[in-house]
């Protein structure tokens, strides 16, 4: 029961901030009662466990103390749980409430305005949000892969984990043991980085391709973690988006819009075709094949020979 | 509000509420149940069944010294504030998933090509003050990042179309049918989601269209008033584009190399074929916006039904293949080879990159509803 627990939480949270002394277990049983109708001490015991990693989630710091009569207590003491002193303008929380809701997923959502109530709690000023005044404006982080919330976890406690991974081209998923360094989002997808164990070297993985459950492993890093993490970059590269050579093709008046955006060079050639030189990246291939006969490509041969047997597998249908 | 997540029931997400709540009130006493509603982002119904937990809690549910918070409905009232000492009442430091969630998404805004400079530099100062706030519990932030993709220019002239509601002309490339077309808009709003989209009523269709801004050829802020009609804005974060029920089936079936196609087309159901490829259908307005599907697919996978689909790439292909003969015949041969298949094969390019559809993301492609029927 939802409600339950959270007046439970509650409780424990307001003894602990309240005290100025550390309090035993046994005084904290005594003082709430859903924990007076826990029943036998082994239930009270694993629920009080429960109850504090769950206050130490929301930020709580919760001291244990060992006293004269080697009894242990507990105690959120005040000034390692104040937050510092803030100042924020109207302009900053009103762009700090814009940031608090663009998570869709519900923990990091939850966080977001969690985040912004503390905040509100401690003086930050109420917001006209200049966008939502008209409503214009909506930045929204897309999270559809359930590999995220684990690895997440494992990126912000540096714990190692292990997956199924299907590479894109293979048939079958293979275990990946990873010490995952950092998540980023690029064009509404998912990619972690991270340390691949068994070959010895960074790696970077999309999450959509991630099977079945991401496992934890308890040990802790065995490789040093780079100061900067670039997933995007890598990523960028694999999308054809580092080309580094150039390709010439016709390309029909009128048509391939997005090939003439990014062409060096279009040069008419009055036959109702054009001649563009265009960048030559990985995956240009499948591209200009999507064109069908509106691009012929002149060079290099390579590319042409890898369009032509292309569209020969689709013409043998 | 459309668009806003939706919040699930959260033992830990109403704790953190109700302590920020208890710091909230203790100040202001009478606090309007509206008013508090807005401070903290929620329904005034979500703040209510926080109120009805709040006098359960305490430091002692024995001493009597429970929190006597009530409300009539309209203003909340806190009878004993004495009951929480001071100390229990100061604003709480965040925590790590808190500064994390703040800080990243912060940093994204700040980043989206387009934003209004003075939004930019309020979201920078923000997040500094925030980070130096958090102190360590920033530290795991920098180990999340979120990229928004945009049209700078784009974007800013439809952001001021929407300030000053003035109505759009554009040029916008449809991949489905690889033409221009121009149109008339009336925006209503941008949405970030990867890439970055705007809503809007369009003029020529009279219905409701989402645009991507780096589709956009071409733009125009005219001087006509932006008159778009009272529309019930959807969450568009799930999928920007639903298929509907009645749209036609499309069956593809792929292999190991054309996986991708369910990563990047919403679709009714993939079922794993026995090679490691799958059977996808999907359902889309106009089937045959996918010949460009087909093309790309080459030997990865093949379209099922329906069969004019199908036939449609082959005759695509042949034309295609026609020219390169076409072209062996004036003499291109000796320059530029004679185009032998040499079977490549797909690329290893790394672990998640083969595979991803280079240049056009085929996302949202064919499924967008702006191609329907023009």
């Amino acid at each position: 029961m939802a409600i339950a627990k959270a007046e439970r939480l509650m409780n424990l949270a307001l003894c602990l901030l309240g005290t100025r002394r550390p309090l035993s277990k046994r005084e904290l049983r005594e003082s709430i009662e859903a924990y007076l109708e826990a029943g036998t001490d082994d239930s009270f015991n694993r629920m009080f466990e429960r109850d504090k990693d769950d206050l130490r989630e929301l930020g709580l710091v919760i001291a244990t103390v060992e006293g004269l009569d080697g009894e242990v207590g507990y105690l959120a003491r005040r000034d390692s749980n104040r937050l510092p002193p803030i100042t924020l303008d109207a302009e900053e929380a009103a762009a700090l409430g814009l940031a608090a809701k663009v998570w869709q997923q519900a923990r990091l959502a939850g966080a977001a305005s969690g985040a912004l109530q503390k905040l509100r709690a401690a003086g930050l000023p109420e917001d006209v949000d200049p966008y939502e005044a008209h409503g214009a404006l909506e930045p929204r982080i897309p999270v559809h892969e359930a590999a995220f919330e684990p690895l997440m976890l494992a990126c912000r406690d540096r714990r190692p984990v292990v997956f199924d991974y299907r590479k894109a081209n293979a048939a079958h998923p293979e275990t990946r043991h990873v010490e995952p360094w950092a998540l980023e989002c690029w064009r509404g997808h998912w990619y972690l980085a991270g340390f691949d164990r068994d070959r010895g070297a960074e790696r970077v993985f999309r999450l959509s391709r991630i099977t079945g459950r991401v496992r934890s492993r308890g040990t802790g890093f065995t490789a040093p973690v780079p100061d900067v993490v670039t997933v995007r970059e890598t990523v960028a590269s694999w999308a054809g988006e580092s080309a580094d050579r150039s390709a010439l093709i016709r390309l029909r008046a009128g048509a391939g819009y997005p090939l003439r955006a990014r062409a060096s060079s279009v040069r008419e050639l009055g036959d109702g075709w054009d001649e563009l030189e265009i960048p030559y990246g990985h995956g240009l291939d499948a591209w200009l094949v999507e064109f069908g006969p509106d691009v012929v490509v002149l060079e290099p041969a390579e590319l042409r020979a890898d369009v032509v047997d292309r569209l020969r597998a689709v013409a043998k249908g | 509000m459309a668009g806003k997540p939706v919040r699930p029931v959260n033992a830990i997400d109403q704790t953190r509420r109700m302590l920020s709540l208890v710091t909230y009130l203790r100040e202001r006493p009478g606090a309007r149940v509206e008013d508090v509603a807005r401070a903290f982002g929620i329904t005034e119904d979500e703040l209510v069944s926080d109120l009805d937990v709040l006098p359960m809690c305490g430091t002692s549910f024995r001493g009597g010294d429970l929190l006597d918070i009530d409300t009539d409905g309209e203003r909340i009232w806190w009878h004993n504030p004495a009951a929480l000492g001071a100390e229990a009442a100061e604003p709480l430091r965040l925590a790590a998933d808190e500064a994390t969630a703040l800080l990243v998404a912060a940093r994204a805004v700040a980043t989206l090509p387009g934003l209004r400079e003075g939004d930019r530099q309020a979201l920078l100062r923000a997040t500094a003050k925030v980070e130096a706030a958090a102190g360590e519990a920033a530290g795991a932030s920098s180990r999340l990042s979120v990229t928004f993709e945009s049209e700078g220019g784009v974007f800013a002239d439809v952001d001021r179309a929407i300030s000053e509601r003035r109505r759009l002309w554009i040029r916008y490339y449809s991949p489905a049918r690889d033409e221009v077309t121009e149109r008339e808009i009336d925006p209503i709003r941008l949405v970030s989601v990867g890439h970055t989209y705007v809503e809007a009523w369009c003029r020529r269709s009279e219905a409701r269209r989402t645009f991507r801004l780096d589709r956009v050829a071409e733009i125009k802020i005219l001087d006509e008033p932006s008159a778009p009609p009272e529309i019930e804005l959807r969450d568009l974060s799930q999928a920007l584009v639903q298929p509907a029920a009645e749209d036609p089936e499309v069956v593809v079936e792929v292999g190991p190399g054309g996986r991708w196609v369910a990563e990047y087309y919403p679709h009714d159901s993939a079922d794993e074929l026995p090679d490691g490829g799958l059977r996808i259908t999907l359902r889309t307005p106009d089937p045959a916006s996918l010949r460009r599907l087909a093309l790309r697919l080459g030997r990865d996978g093949r379209i099922v039904a329906p069969s004019e689909l199908a036939d449609s790439a082959r005759r695509a292909a042949r034309e295609a293949l026609a020219a390169y003969e076409t072209a062996y015949e004036v003499g291109y041969d000796a320059a530029y080879g004679t185009g032998q298949g040499t079977g490549r094969g797909a690329a290893d390019a790394g672990d998640a990159g083969a595979g991803v559809p280079a240049g056009a993301d085929p996302a949202g492609g064919p499924h967008d509803r702006q191609e329907q029927g023009l």
